[in-house]
């Protein structure tokens, strides 16, 4: 994964953020955040990333833990497993069977 | 002893000096000096050789021990075996992994740091 | 296996960075970075704080301190202005720094001091041990032997020759220099750069 332009930004488990990250690229979160993440692309929280932000991107995708509010441009995407604390305003928002969720969700874009 | 050909004067391993060595040619230390050495062309510490006090010198080459400031006209360039401590003026500074260093380079290196993207 | 985290190029971190594993920054990041594992600073990359790792491989723009427990070697190309220190250094031709570069750990080095207000961090997020200090390896201090000779006034290109004195002959005579024995240089002598390869 040595200097891979198309994967964009990576958070691997392990590492830990405080403070904000923004990207004109993909956000692929599996450590932990704490602060604000921004992206013009995917933002995708995996399985073992534990978020603690506002989450802006084109996409948002989780299926880690995430507490904040998200807002996309096109779609968040709630995966099995994922739990979302927040408000999510979205064109579309899916929330998988096994996902948790609690806050408002505002889909008038 | 002291050998020197045309441009090139070597203070050998067994010699010891203490004062100031100065000339216009370049100069190879593998004896001890205390003092300073002030070149007009090359100085190289040898691996044996060790100095106790300044260096002025065009391109400077270190094998051995320096304590003191050193002021190159040209690059500096610091051997793995070597052991540096004090001022290092350069335009040019190579330090090869393994060297033992204590030292501060001075320089007018500004830092063009960007703007943050802002959208 | 040890994870290794991206920071792509068009990414900006405006924070600290902890943890464990590798990073590659190719971006920019505004903060201190403490791995426990290597970290990479690409050649595009910018970084405002102070960066603490096993092994730095830098080849950007960094203005902090940087702190190699294993290695830190700076590539042509890098740019840094910072205090440098690592058991082991290597600075590149090519490469340009500016501050103090230590291959000892003599003065305890207080932790550097945060280049941003740090986030009061309620995380689990472990604790990166201070990385050992070694004891200093003493400089060997040669004992200069020396046989009272005045200081030598070197001039016009000639060099004087010394007698190597017995080791425990007592500095209390007062001689006069012997007188040069070498013929100086003639005036255009050019220096002549003999570099031994390493």
């Amino acid at each position: 994964m040595i200097g891979n332009e198309m994967a964009g930004t990576v958070i691997a488990e392990g590492l830990n953020i405080e403070g904000d990250l923004s990207s004109e690229e993909e956000l692929v979160i599996h450590g932990n955040v704490k602060g604000k993440l921004t992206s013009s692309e995917l933002v995708s929280v995996g399985s073992t990333g534990v978020v603690e932000a506002d989450i802006v991107g084109a996409t948002v995708s989780v299926a880690g833990h995430v507490t904040g509010d998200v807002t996309a441009s096109e779609r968040v995407d709630l995966q099995t497993g994922g739990r979302l604390i927040g408000d999510v305003k979205a064109a579309r928002f899916t929330i998988a069977d096994g996902a948790s969720f609690k806050g408002n969700v505002d889909m008038e874009m | 002893m002291v050998r020197q050909t045309a441009e090139e004067s070597v203070l050998g391993a067994g010699t010891e000096i203490t004062g100031r060595v100065s000339g216009e040619g370049s100069l190879r230390l593998e004896g001890s000096l205390r003092g300073e050495i002030v070149m007009g062309g090359d100085a190289e510490i040898g691996a044996q050789g060790s100095l106790e006090g300044s260096l002025q010198a065009a391109a400077v080459d270190i094998a051995g021990s320096v304590i003191g400031d050193v002021h190159a006209r040209g690059p500096i360039w610091i051997r793995s075996g070597a052991l540096v401590r004090g001022e290092l003026h350069a335009d040019e500074i190579t330090i090869e992994p393994g060297a033992r260093v204590s030292v501060r380079l001075e320089g007018d290196l500004q830092l063009d740091l960007g703007l943050p993207k802002r959208r | 296996m040890s994870q290794t985290s991206i920071i792509g190029s068009s990414s900006i971190v405006r924070g600290h960075v902890r943890g464990e594993g590798n990073l590659e920054i190719h971006g920019r990041v505004e903060g201190d970075v403490t791995v426990n594992g290597d970290v990479t600073v690409g050649a595009g990359a910018v970084v405002l704080g102070n960066i603490t790792a096993t092994q730095l491989n830098i080849a950007g723009t960094v203005e902090g301190d940087l702190r190699g427990t294993e290695a830190l070697l700076i590539e042509q190309g890098a740019r840094v202005v910072g205090d440098l220190s690592s058991p082991r250094v290597g600075l590149a031709p090519g490469a340009l720094v500016r501050g103090s570069v230590r291959t000892d750990d003599e003065s305890p080095l207080a932790a550097p001091a945060p280049r941003r207000p740090g986030v009061t961090s309620a995380s689990r997020s472990a604790a990166v041990a201070p990385p050992p200090l070694r004891a200093a390896a003493p400089i060997p201090k040669r004992k200069p032997v020396v046989t009272a000779v005045q200081p030598i006034a070197v001039e016009n290109d000639v060099v004087a020759e010394v007698a190597p004195a017995p080791a425990p002959e007592p500095p209390k005579e007062r001689r006069q220099a012997p007188p040069p024995v070498i013929p100086s240089l003639g005036k255009h002598a050019k220096a002549k750069k003999k570099r031994r390869e390493a």
